[in-house]
């Protein structure tokens, strides 16, 4: 993490991606505060003002007219704001009259962040297993085929019978995980196997990456790291010629 | 050239032009750059959402009249003064009538036309001590929103004056209630494509653009 804030740095991140509508939208935000109570963040804090979403995105206007010319410490302050006060869940939007996206400028600060090294770490090191193993908890292939293999046997002394098909060509679905199920709760693979099972569903797993369907990455506004993981679950959709995929949660 | 004469005449066309020229220039803007840096309008252009949703927002039928009925109501009743007084009031019309476009159309009654002025006037100065007394939105507040609600409310406040004569009392005013007048209305006219009120056109722009992201999930706003 540098310790210098280098403003061209920052201006060449955010020219190509501030686009038509975040520069409309910071100049038409009336700052009626209709968006107000309807963050669940300004509600849950005793209706503090400093929660207002229209409020949140004075830092994307600051910084630009600033031309980047600011230090650690206000980043530092954008930090807190933007993944302590805003989930980008977008509910402000529907209540705007213009319809504004707060969540799209807070998700461009977050990339912003992210880019000038500054993004929680538990976030980092998930990118990072992405970028290794195609999952957030860097699961090796063959770890994760033992499971399902393992969770085949435990279940098959329950239902006899059962399979879990991995890499079937040809099947109606391709099944999806949060890779922190083969890590610490294959018992809801367990539970799905016998949904699957039970409903006769024509359904498979995929052995290569692309079966871990979080993507942590896009919550610090990784957009690269995000393609890819969704690029990979296409390809074995593809490759196996399924109709559609599932994911879990 | 008496600065009367220029402001009835040259400065009234400098307004209206930066007014019409602004607003055109603010939409290509916005349409030019749109085209290369949010594709993704065009990508999943529909105009399903982007007209429902204008639709929905124009009219009262969205969301925010059940959330928050009362300020909505009254922004409502405040553009709907502010755009209807100054283009049907009969005295305007008569303008238009002998300016050199002749046009001419029905005028709304006088007495409405006053009393339309007095409710806007009465939106604005609650709009203004909202800002100033409420700890959210004056925190949100920055001076051109404080500036650009008494610049919307001069014309207004001054057409009244001059109307009914209320200040006439005071030579000053006798004199120049007029020239003030349309010194506000033309003060007004060119901050717009420079300010938030540029809304008034980007608004369907803004909308459409949401209406599109969220209806390209199926969801229209
Ligand atoms: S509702 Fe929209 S225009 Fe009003 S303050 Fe919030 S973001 Fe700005
Ligand atoms: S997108 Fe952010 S600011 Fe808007 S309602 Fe959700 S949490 Fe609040």
């Amino acid at each position: 993490m540098s310790e210098e804030i280098k403003p061209n740095e920052i201006v060449d991140f955010l020219k190509p991606r501030v686009g038509a509508r975040f520069k409309m939208w910071l100049g038409i935000c009336a700052h009626c505060g209709l968006c107000a109570n309807t963050c669940h963040y300004y509600t849950a804090n005793e209706k503090d003002p400093k929660m207002i979403p229209s409020y949140k995105i004075r830092f994307l206007k600051e910084i630009l007219k600033k031309k980047g010319n600011v230090d650690k410490d206000y980043l530092q302050k954008v930090y807190e704001t933007v993944y302590y006060e805003c989930n980008m869940c977008r509910r402000c939007t529907l209540y705007c009259p213009f319809g504004i996206d707060i969540a799209l400028m807070i998700s461009l600060l977050r990339a912003l962040l992210f880019s000038q090294g500054m993004a929680p770490e538990g976030l980092v090191k998930a990118i990072e297993n992405y970028k290794e193993s195609g999952n957030q908890m860097a699961v090796s292939d063959e770890d994760w085929v033992e499971t399902v293999k393992w969770c085949e046997e435990e279940m098959a002394e329950e239902l006899v019978g059962l399979e879990i098909p991995i890499d079937k060509k040809g099947a109606k679905i391709l099944y999806t995980v949060n890779a922190r199920e083969p890590m610490f709760y294959p018992q809801d693979m367990m539970e799905v196997a016998k949904i699957f099972y039970v409903a006769g569903e024509d359904y498979t797993y995929c052995s290569k990456p692309g079966w871990d369907d979080t993507n942590l990455s896009m919550f610090c506004g990784d957009l690269k790291t995000s393609k890819m993981i969704v690029e990979n679950t296409f390809k074995r959709a593809k490759e196996l010629e399924v109709q559609q995929v599932a994911i879990t949660e | 050239m008496d600065f009367f004469l220029f402001v009835e005449g040259p400065l009234l066309w400098i307004a209206f032009l930066v007014f019409i020229i602004g607003s055109i220039i603010r939409v290509s803007m916005f349409v030019f750059v749109s085209t290369k840096k949010d594709k993704i309008i065009y990508q999943h252009f529909s105009w399903k959402y982007l007209f429902s949703t204008i639709i929905r927002w124009l009219l009262p039928l969205n969301k925010d009249i059940p959330k928050n009925p009362i300020f909505t109501i009254l922004a409502y009743i405040f553009h709907i003064c502010l755009i209807v007084v100054p283009i049907w009031y009969a005295g305007h019309i008569t303008l238009w009538e002998e300016s050199r476009f002749e046009w001419s159309w029905t005028a709304m009654p006088d007495e409405l036309a006053d009393w339309m002025t007095l409710i806007f006037l009465g939106i604005a100065i609650f709009f203004l001590l909202r800002r100033i007394f409420s700890a959210d939105i004056r925190l949100i507040s920055t001076f051109s929103d404080y500036f650009l609600i008494i610049i919307t409310a001069l014309p207004f406040l001054t057409g009244y004056f001059l109307t009914n004569g209320t200040l006439d009392s005071i030579t000053f005013f006798s004199d120049n209630i007029q020239l003030i007048h349309m010194l506000s209305g033309e003060l007004m006219l060119i901050l717009i494509p420079f300010t938030k009120l540029s809304h008034y056109i980007l608004f369907f722009f803004s909308r459409g653009a949401s209406g599109i992201e969220f209806g390209r999930r199926g969801y229209s706003i």
